[in-house]
């Protein structure tokens, strides 16, 4: 009976404490909602926002203005609907750094500077801000047909990509501020070797320094792929490019040296030495007493 | 069935036992009623085994986890029985234990039939047996598929070796005295006596090729058997991977070989009418020396079990509990306590050693030996490191279909098949030997 009490007042207990847990709001100070984003909402800031959102916040928030986050209980914000959108910059930096329940800290792990980044980017859906994103990017006139076309300094070992769109009148230009990847592949994977400001000039043009010490194959040939990051900016464009500057390389191939997965040819040689040793071995004793077998008729002819 | 279990004190002379071995050889209505019975059997079966070839593995219970069902745990109860062959007339005959005399031909009868089967038990697992050459064509070194198949071979060689060369005197004797035998098989007696005439260099001739034989069976048997269990510990599964596996191995198949010896024992002498030869003593001698087998067993059984189950690593720990609590609880526990432990307890007990106890117990232990190996094959399988995922529901469980059990019991068919008629065309018990053993003087006339 007392146990019973005891349990009974130890769930009301928990499931009190836990309610008011849930029930407990943000508490932002006032002086921090008064912060505002110290950097601008140019192209470059928000693309590199969108990068940090989509590889640390994407997992459980979705994406923006799609509703499609982790069903978590609190559910975790759409962070692209207005109704989140009209707190300050302040207030969602303080969120992201402290964190709540499920919402894990960011304050070791982003730095202030990514976290402005991804204010930055969740700025950009913001439909009363929008405007400022704009006036605030470089403009590229309206360009059909971009492509990226790509130029190899081999003695140093330079890469230049130059990002170009047909304008209406027919005229072939530069697209400027543009970030490229460019991409070298492994083993497994992709190797990203495009530096931290890989955005295209005013003539859309963008060098990129290929790795001294980046391995390739035998002739020193490593394939290249250079592509727009944010496929926003003018779709998925990409052009691929086997470049011979990596370092010429004798891929060692495990599954020719012996080894007990090897091949049969490959097969280790004492495994090889002890099997036909024990055949050879048995077998030749087989075939002695075989021979000796028919030796026993020719005695009987003799003890005749 | 008479049991005639009361010693008889008569002499033996050497054309009583020439007629009393003889005999049933010439006529045995039985005999012949059950070899029709066996091939009915194997031709129903065989139906069986057309249908899988037609329609491929798939109409068997095997899918991609269970790949190693009723096929491979048979193959293995297969190797193991054949092995009395060398426990009896190899290693029991090296050290001149000599009431082995009467019963070392029907040991290595068993052992020819069973290894001989146990081989083609792994074709009929085989969905395109057509491509077994490639076995050799293609076979690793590394692979323990390909010693297993080297070694099954060479075993069945030296077997029936062994049970030729010893017999050549008593096929000298057939060949002058089974003379209503057809042409064909009278053929087989003058080729397979190879002139013998009991001269003293022939004697010895003969015994220094059969103790040749004897001991190059002893590493053969304990490499079939090891590299059987090399199969599985070669490989990183639960309950597989354990360094004991191969002397384990044999342990169980002395066990299971020598039940299946003591159960043929029993059937040639009330059939056969060989009371005289396969006396009490026999069947008494066998009960102890399959109470010393099983200890050993047990021991092997109880390091196999008590060191990881100990220990209770992650993975060891699923398949263990299921083996010991779980669904595989019954058929475990029943293999161990009714193939090993109880058939101890009662055969410590001389009344138990008698000829039918004796039988009776046998089946026990060879059936027990038979679910043993079903418990070590399959419930591996399903227990994998990754959990089961994600996958058609039949992948998860393994029951052989009928199809399966029907190509087992033709590869018992088969092997009872070989054996009877080895024991048809000849004598089951040595003349010659016996005759020795007696003391009796004997000639052979060309
Ligand atoms: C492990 C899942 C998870 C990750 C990763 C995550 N969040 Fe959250 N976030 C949540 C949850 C759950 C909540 C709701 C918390 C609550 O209300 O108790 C939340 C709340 C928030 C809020 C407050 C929303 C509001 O309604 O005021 C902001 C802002 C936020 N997250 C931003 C981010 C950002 C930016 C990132 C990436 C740097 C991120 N979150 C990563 C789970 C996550």
């Amino acid at each position: 009976m007392k146990n019973t009490f005891n349990i009974l007042a130890t769930i009301i207990l928990v499931l009190s404490l836990s309610a008011t847990v849930c029930a407990e709001g943000w508490d932002v100070p006032a002086s921090v909602k008064k912060k505002q984003n110290p950097y601008e909402l140019t192209k470059r800031n928000i693309s590199s926002g969108k990068k940090i959102f989509q590889t640390t916040c994407k997992s459980c928030h979705g994406d923006p203005g799609k509703g499609n986050m982790l069903p978590l209980q609190p559910p975790p914000t759409d962070l692209g609907s207005q109704n989140f959108l009209v707190q300050t910059d302040g207030e969602i930096f303080h969120k992201i750094r402290t964190g709540k329940g499920a919402m894990p800290t960011f304050e070791k792990t982003l730095s202030d500077e990514s976290k402005w980044m991804v204010i930055a980017y969740l700025r950009s859906l913001d439909k009363m801000k929008r405007e400022a994103v704009v006036t605030k990017a470089v403009v590229n006139p309206e360009v059909t047909d971009v492509k990226i076309d790509i130029d190899v300094d081999s003695e140093h070992k330079k890469l230049i990509a130059e990002l170009t769109g047909l304008k209406k009148d027919g005229k072939r230009v530069g697209l400027e501020g543009i970030e490229l990847s460019f991409l070298v592949k492994r083993a497994f994977g992709q190797l990203d070797i495009s530096g931290e400001e890989a955005y295209t000039n005013e003539k859309g043009q963008l060098i990129v320094q290929f790795p001294t010490d980046l391995p390739g194959d035998r002739e020193g040939q490593a394939n290249l792929l250079v592509k727009i990051t944010d496929e926003d900016n003018y779709g998925p464009i990409e052009e691929k490019r086997v470049v011979s500057i990596a370092v010429p390389t004798n891929p060692k191939n495990i599954l020719s040296e012996r080894a007990m997965w090897g091949t049969r040819a490959n097969a280790p040689i004492w495994i090889i030495a002890t099997y036909v040793l024990g055949v050879i071995g048995i077998w030749g004793v087989i075939f002695l007493i075989l021979f000796q077998l028919f030796q026993l008729s020719k005695m009987r002819v003799k003890s005749k | 069935m008479n049991d005639n279990t009361k010693p008889k004190e008569t002499t033996l002379s050497f054309e009583k036992i020439k007629q009393d071995v003889l005999r049933p050889m010439q006529t045995h209505r039985g005999l012949e009623l059950w070899i029709v019975f066996l091939i009915a059997v194997i031709a129903v079966c065989g139906w069986a085994y057309y249908v899988q070839l037609r329609d491929g593995l798939g109409v068997t219970g095997m899918r991609d986890y269970v790949s190693w069902g009723l096929y491979i745990a048979n193959f293995v109860f297969f190797v193991a029985v054949s092995l009395v062959g060398m426990l009896i007339s190899s290693i029991l005959g090296l050290l001149k234990v000599d009431w082995i005399a009467p019963i070392s031909r029907i040991a290595e009868i068993i052992a020819v039939a069973f290894v001989a089967v146990a081989g083609l038990v792994i074709v009929l697992d085989m969905g395109r047996p057509d491509r077994l050459l490639n076995v050799f064509i293609h076979g690793r070194f590394q692979s323990p598929i390909l010693w297993d198949v080297t070694v099954v071979t060479t075993y069945l060689v030296i077997s029936l070796l062994l049970l030729i060369l010893p017999m050549i005197p008593d096929l000298a004797i057939c060949k002058k005295e089974m003379t209503n035998a057809s042409p064909l098989l009278k053929k087989v007696y003058s080729i397979l006596s190879f002139g013998y005439t009991n001269t003293p260099q022939q004697h010895k001739h003969l015994h220094r090729m059969v103790r040749t034989l004897m001991v190059l069976i002893v590493p053969v048997g304990l490499a079939i058997h090891t590299v059987t269990s090399w199969l599985f510990a070669a490989t990183l599964r639960n309950g597989w991977d354990t360094t004991i596996f191969g002397p384990y191995f044999v342990a169980g198949a002395f066990v299971a070989g020598a039940a299946g010896l003591v159960i043929a024992m029993y059937f040639f002498r009330v059939n056969y009418k060989l009371q005289d030869y396969l006396t009490d003593l026999h069947f008494d001698k066998m009960g102890k020396l399959m109470v010393a087998v099983c200890l050993v067993y047990i021991y092997f059984n109880v390091n196999e079990f008590l060191v990881p189950g100990y220990k209770m690593k992650s993975g060891d720990n699923t398949h263990l509990k299921e083996l010991f609590l779980g669904s595989w609880a019954i058929m475990f526990w029943a293999s161990q306590l009714l193939g090993n432990i109880i058939p101890v307890i009662l055969m410590v007990n001389k009344r138990f050693r008698k000829p039918l106890p004796l039988m009776i117990i046998s089946l026990f232990v060879l059936a027990s030996a038979w679910f043993k190996r079903y418990v070590i094959v399959i419930p591996t399988m399903l227990h994998p490191h990754l959990p089961i995922q994600n996958v058609p529901d039949n992948f998860k469980h393994y029951f052989p279909t009928p199809i399966e059990i029907a190509i087992i019991v033709l590869s018992f068919a088969l092997a009872l098949l070989i054996m009877t008629v080895l024991a048809k065309i000849f004598p089951v018990v040595p003349i010659c030997e016996i005759a020795e053993k007696e003391g009796i003087d004997y000639k052979i006339e060309d």
